[in-house]
């Protein structure tokens, strides 16, 4: 398992390549649903709001 | 026929429908597929007989680049589709591009760095693949910073579009960099003609890797073109059906 987490002494550069990656990932994920969310709610407010124009 | 079709397509409740239900037919695919090649990249893979564990950084390098390059290519040919149809959902296509690509060049870039840190000796050099794919994340910032910069939705589309398919000629420079100039950087060892040049342990984690970045930028794109298309859309009629519940 040590030897695992070492990548052969690549560990310093390895590990932080993946971390990042994944993090890219999950933050494209992320924002992708909140500015989803953003769109719906502002969407919302202009139903609201404008009445039915056009 | 070919004309419905391309008709239904450019309809904004139609594709905010389908894109809906597609979405989830591409992420948990994406996900398993990028789980079983993170366990074979990492685990699986057998070390290389030169680079050692130091390699497996290919696992997450290569994705990146091929997703950079494969969403700058959709964001053009979208951009483009725009331009000559005046179509809104094309330009919707062609701005959720934008951050997935710029993330994921930012990736590659410092994951390569990464990688070019021990094998190379150096983190960075002015190199014609690294600073084409510098040029790259510049290109998708600028076309952020250029659609950000007006308050009409119509106008940022029409201008950032225009960047869009001019930058396209960086993705065959990018690409060819390694066979047309003396490069650092490897030749591509998977996309080329003939046979790949690495035993199948090594390479089908790849290609999952590959495949599930693929299919995980159709899921990103599928929620944002949902997001555009909305925001597009001043028709209540439609607006208050796509939010039904």
């Amino acid at each position: 398992m040590t030897a695992f987490f070492d990548m052969g002494g690549y560990a310093a550069y390895v590990w932080p390549a993946y971390a990042l990656t994944l993090t890219v990932v999950v933050l494209n994920v992320v924002w992708a649903r909140e500015a989803l969310k953003r769109s719906r709610k502002e969407a919302l407010r202009r139903l609201t709001m404008g009445g039915s124009e056009s | 026929m070919a004309w419905t079709w391309f008709h239904r397509f450019a309809s904004p409740p139609h594709v905010y429908r389908v894109a809906g239900r597609l979405t989830p037919w591409l992420a948990w695919p994406a996900a398993a597929l990028i789980v079983a090649g993170l366990i074979g990249g990492l685990v699986l893979a057998p070390p290389d007989y030169q680079q050692g564990d130091g390699y497996r950084i290919l696992y997450v390098h290569a994705p990146s680049a091929w997703m950079s390059l494969m969403v700058y290519t959709t964001m053009a040919v979208a951009a483009g589709i725009g331009l000559i149809w005046r179509m809104k959902v094309a330009h919707a296509v062609a701005a959720s591009c934008a951050p997935i690509g710029a993330s994921f060049t930012l990736a590659a870039l410092v994951t390569g760095s990464l990688w070019g840190a021990p094998m190379w000796g150096t983190y960075w050099q002015w190199d014609p693949r690294l600073t084409s794919e510098l040029i790259l994340l510049f290109l998708y910032l600028g076309y952020m910073g250029l659609r950000s910069a007006f308050d009409d939705v119509q106008r940022a589309d029409r201008v950032s579009a225009v960047l869009a398919v001019v930058g396209i000629v960086n993705v065959p420079i990018i690409h060819y960099s390694v066979i047309w100039w003396n490069s650092l950087h490897q030749a591509p060892s998977v996309m080329r003609l003939g046979e790949p040049t690495m035993p199948p342990s090594m390479l089908v984690p790849l290609l999952m890797m590959l495949l599930g970045f693929t299919l995980l930028f159709g899921a990103l794109l599928m929620v944002r073109v949902r997001g555009e298309v909305l925001s597009r859309e001043r028709t209540a009629s439609w607006i208050r059906e796509a939010l039904r519940p």
